[in-house]
C-alpha cells in the first residue's frame, strides 16, 4: 500500500525547496560579492627611483610578464594575446602605462591588488590565468620595484584590451570571485619565510621558484577545480609535473630519479635554464622553450643557481613510477646488428644516427635517451609529439644554435610510433610503462589544428 | 695502393657482397612481389610506347639468379614518373643554339631535343625498326631477339631518323640505372632490390658502429621512406 502525499504537504515541500535554494544562491552570490579587504602597502619614497625600476624590470623577467603580456609581433606588454579555454579565448591585457588603455592610471594599491590578489581596479575577479596565487609570495618591497618598472621602465602604448569571447552568462565574473576566494592564498597568509629554508641560497630559490617564476603554474598537478594542488614544497604533488602544456608535458621538477631531476646535478638545471641543454638532456617543446629564452636565461648567475638548489632539495614524488637503472644490453645487441623487434629496427633506421646505439646521443647536441626525463615521464606526450613533429632547442645567448629534430609522423605510421615509444622507454635501463597506438592517433590528430592561441593559452595555466 | 688499409677492406666488403647480397637478394624475393601500381598506367607513355619501354627494361637488367631485375623494381613507373620532371623538359639544360653534334661529351647537350622528345620519337623509330628488320615490334621479341635490337641501338648500327639510335639508347640505359638503384620513394628500386644487389645500406645516417670493425655491414637496405628491405 502506498501512502499519498496530501497535496498541501507536497505545496509546503516545494516551497521550502525553492526557498532554501534561493537563499543559498544569495549566500553563494553575497560570498562572491562581498569586497576583499587588502591591507595597503606603502608607497616608495620615490616610485620612478632607478634601481627600483631596474630591480621591477628584472622581476618582470623572472616572471616572464611578456610571455602572455605580449602578443606575437605587437609591442611590449600591450597584450591582446588569446589564451584558449574550453569556453572561448580570453585576451591579454596592456599593462603598459597608457593611462586610458593600460595600468596607467592605477595605484600603487590598485597594481598590488591585481598582482597578489586578482583583483582588477574595478573589483572584478581576474581569470586565474593570470598566476595571482603564485604572485601572492611576492614581498611588498617587490610588488614596489614592479609598480615602478611598469609605471616609469615601460613605454605606454595606446591599445584597448580586447573583452573576452566567452559568452554571456558564462562570461560573468563573480564565480571567479568564488574560486579566488576559495582556493587564492591571502598574500599575508603565505608571506615569505626565508626561515623555513636550510641557507639564504635555497631560500632566494624558492622565493622565485614559487613567487615570480611561478614554475608551479605548468609544472604542479591541478585539482579538478582547476588550482595548484601545492604552492610550495609543504605538498608531494608539488612540481611533480605531468602536466599536459600546449601538447607538451611539463616534466616532473622533484628528485625522481627516472622521470624527474634526481639525477641532474645542480649546474645541468643552469644549464638548461641559461641554455636550454646540458650535456644529457635538452628543453623539448615550445612552452618551456619560450620560458627559456624569454625569461630565464636572462637571470643572473647566482638566482639560477639558487633556483638549482632549491629544486635540488624537493625529495622524490612517493610510490612507484618509471625507473631507471643504466643497462649496457640494449647498446651490445644493437652494436653486433641485432635488430630483435620492431622497435629496435624503428630505433635503428629511424634514430642511431643522432642519438646513437648507446642511446647517449652527443653532449649538448643530441640529447641522451637513456635515463631522459622527457623520454621516462609517465605521460609520455611529449616524446610522442616529438617524433611525430620534432622539436628544436631555444637559441639562447649563451647557446645560440636552435638544434633541432625532424619530425617522423610523415614516415612512420600510429602503431609505428607506439613500438617505437615504447621501446624507448623500456631500454638502455629505462623502464617506463609502453606507449599505446591509441594515443599516438590522438596526438597526431591534434597537431594538424594547433594554433597559436591554443599553444599560448598554457603559459597563463 | 694495395697496401691501403681502406682499399683491403673495401675489397673484402665487396667480396663479401658477391656473397650476401644474392643471399639478402633470394630472402627478400617474396617480399619483393607487391603489385606492381603505375604499371598499367602509364601518364607520358602510350600503351604502345609502354610495352616497348617494359620490355627494354626487363633486358638491360633481367631477373635472375642474383634476384628481381629493372621490370620487377619498377623501373618503367620511375621512368614514366621522369617524365614529369623538367629535366625531361630540357629546362634543366641550355636549350639554344649552337648545336654541335660531334663536340666533346664535357660541353653537354647538343640536340634540340629533350629527354620527352628523345622517348617519344626514339620509342616509335625503335619499334619501326624492329618492326622493319623483325615483322614485329620490340616487346614482341623473344628476349635473345630483343638483346641483338638492343646491341644495334648501343652500337649506333641501327639508323634512325630523327634521334640517333645511341644517343636514344644511352639514356634509355641511364635512366633505367637510375631507376633500379635511386630510393624506392621515386617509384623505383621495389622492395629496394638494387640496394641489396649491391650491398647498399640506404638511408640511414650515421655508420659509427660499424667504422674500424673489420665486420660485415649486417643490416638490410632502407628507404627515405622507412621501408626496410
Amino acid at each position: 500500500m502506498k501512502r499519498r502525499w496530501p497535496l498541501q504537504r507536497l505545496k509546503r515541500l516545494l516551497i521550502g525547496l525553492v526557498v532554501l535554494g534561493a537563499l543559498g544562491f544569495l549566500a553563494v552570490l553575497g560570498y562572491a560579492f562581498w569586497p576583499t579587504h587588502t591591507r595597503a602597502i606603502a608607497a616608495p619614497a620615490s616610485a620612478a627611483d632607478a634601481a627600483l625600476i631596474e630591480r621591477g624590470r628584472y622581476l618582470a623577467l623572472a616572471g616572464d610578464c611578456t610571455a602572455c603580456h605580449t602578443a606575437p609581433g605587437g609591442k611590449p606588454f600591450a597584450g591582446g594575446l588569446a589564451l584558449a579555454s574550453p569556453i572561448g579565448a580570453i585576451y591579454s591585457t596592456n599593462i603598459t602605462p597608457d593611462r586610458r588603455t593600460g595600468i596607467g592610471g592605477y595605484s600603487l594599491d590598485q597594481f598590488d591588488r591585481a598582482l597578489r590578489h586578482g583583483i582588477r581596479a574595478d573589483g572584478a575577479s581576474l581569470y586565474p590565468a593570470m598566476p595571482f596565487p603564485s604572485y601572492a609570495r611576492l614581498t611588498d618591497e617587490d610588488v614596489r620595484a614592479l609598480y615602478a618598472y611598469f609605471l616609469h621602465g615601460v613605454v605606454p602604448v595606446a591599445q584597448a584590451d580586447r573583452s573576452p569571447d566567452i559568452p554571456w552568462p558564462l562570461s560573468m565574473r563573480w564565480p571567479l570571485a568564488l574560486w579566488r576566494k576559495t582556493f587564492a592564498p591571502s598574500p599575508d597568509a603565505v608571506a615569505f619565510d626565508p626561515k623555513r629554508y636550510p641557507d639564504e641560497r635555497v631560500a632566494r630559490g624558492a622565493y622565485l621558484v614559487q613567487g615570480a617564476g611561478h614554475c608551479g603554474s605548468c609544472h604542479t598537478p591541478r585539482a579538478l577545480t582547476l588550482q595548484e594542488r601545492a604552492l610550495d614544497e609543504s605538498g608531494a604533488q608539488y612540481l611533480a609535473g605531468n602536466q599536459i602544456i600546449d601538447g607538451w608535458n611539463a616534466i616532473n621538477l622533484r628528485g625522481n630519479p627516472a622521470d624527474g631531476l634526481g639525477r641532474w646535478s645542480e649546474q645541468d638545471i643552469v644549464e638548461t635554464l641559461r641554455t636550454g641543454r646540458n650535456p644529457h638532456a635538452a628543453v623539448v617543446g615550445s612552452p618551456m622553450a619560450d620560458v627559456t629564452v624569454h625569461s630565464m636565461q636572462h637571470l643572473a648567475d647566482a638566482d639560477l643557481h639558487a633556483i638549482a638548489a632549491y629544486l635540488k632539495t624537493l625529495p622524490p614524488v612517493p610510490g612507484a613510477g618509471p625507473g631507471f637503472a643504466a643497462n649496457d644490453a640494449t647498446a651490445k645487441a644493437l652494436q653486433a646488428g641485432i635488430n630483435d623487434s620492431r622497435g629496435a629496427e624503428l630505433y635503428v633506421d629511424n634514430c642511431a644516427g643522432c642519438h646513437r646505439t648507446d642511446a647517449k646521443g652527443y653532449s649538448r647536441v643530441f640529447p641522451a635517451i637513456a635515463g631522459n626525463p622527457t623520454v621516462l615521464a609517465r605521460e609520455p606526450d611529449s616524446l610522442v609529439r616529438l617524433i611525430l613533429g620534432g622539436s628544436s632547442m631555444p637559441a639562447t645567448v649563451a647557446a645560440p644554435s636552435a638544434l633541432g629534430m625532424p619530425g617522423f609522423g610523415w614516415r612512420l605510421g600510429d602503431a609505428e610510433v607506439a613500438a617505437l615509444a615504447s621501446y624507448l622507454r623500456s631500454q638502455w635501463g629505462n623502464q617506463a610503462p609502453p606507449v599505446a597506438s591509441g594515443l599516438v592517433a590522438r596526438i597526431r590528430a591534434e597537431m594538424p589544428g594547433e594554433n597559436h592561441a591554443s599553444e599560448e593559452a598554457a603559459h597563463a595555466r | 695502393m694495395p697496401d691501403d688499409p681502406s682499399f683491403t677492406s673495401r675489397r673484402r666488403f665487396l667480396q663479401w657482397s658477391a656473397v650476401a647480397v644474392p643471399a639478402l637478394a633470394a630472402a627478400g624475393a617474396p617480399a619483393s612481389g607487391q603489385a606492381p601500381s603505375a604499371d598499367d598506367r602509364p601518364t607520358f607513355f602510350s600503351a604502345s610506347e609502354w610495352a616497348f619501354l617494359r620490355a627494354a627494361a626487363a633486358r638491360l637488367i633481367p631477373a635472375d639468379a642474383l634476384g628481381p631485375g629493372a621490370l620487377e623494381a619498377g623501373v618503367p613507373e620511375f621512368i614514366d614518373r621522369q617524365m614529369a620532371t623538367p629535366w625531361a623538359e630540357g629546362r634543366l639544360w641550355y636549350m639554344q643554339g649552337p648545336f654541335v653534334p660531334d663536340a666533346p661529351p664535357t660541353l653537354g647537350w647538343q640536340m634540340r631535343l629533350t629527354p620527352r622528345d628523345v622517348y617519344r620519337l626514339g620509342i616509335a623509330a625503335a619499334d619501326g625498326w624492329t618492326q622493319d628488320r623483325h615483322g614485329r615490334v620490340f616487346a614482341e621479341l623473344d628476349p635473345a631477339a630483343q638483346d641483338g635490337v638492343l646491341q644495334a641501338f648501343e652500337s649506333g648500327k641501327a639508323r634512325f631518323e630523327q634521334v640517333p639510335a645511341a644517343i636514344f639508347f644511352a639514356m634509355l640505359l641511364g635512366n633505367v640505372r637510375e631507376g633500379f638503384f635511386s630510393d624506392p620513394v621515386h617509384g623505383g628500386n621495389r622492395g629496394l632490390a638494387g640496394w641489396k644487389l649491391i650491398g647498399f645500406p640506404g638511408a640511414r645516417a650515421d655508420f659509427m658502429d660499424w667504422v674500424e670493425r673489420d665486420v660485415a655491414y649486417p643490416l638490410p637496405p632502407v628507404s627515405l621512406s622507412g621501408q626496410r628491405g
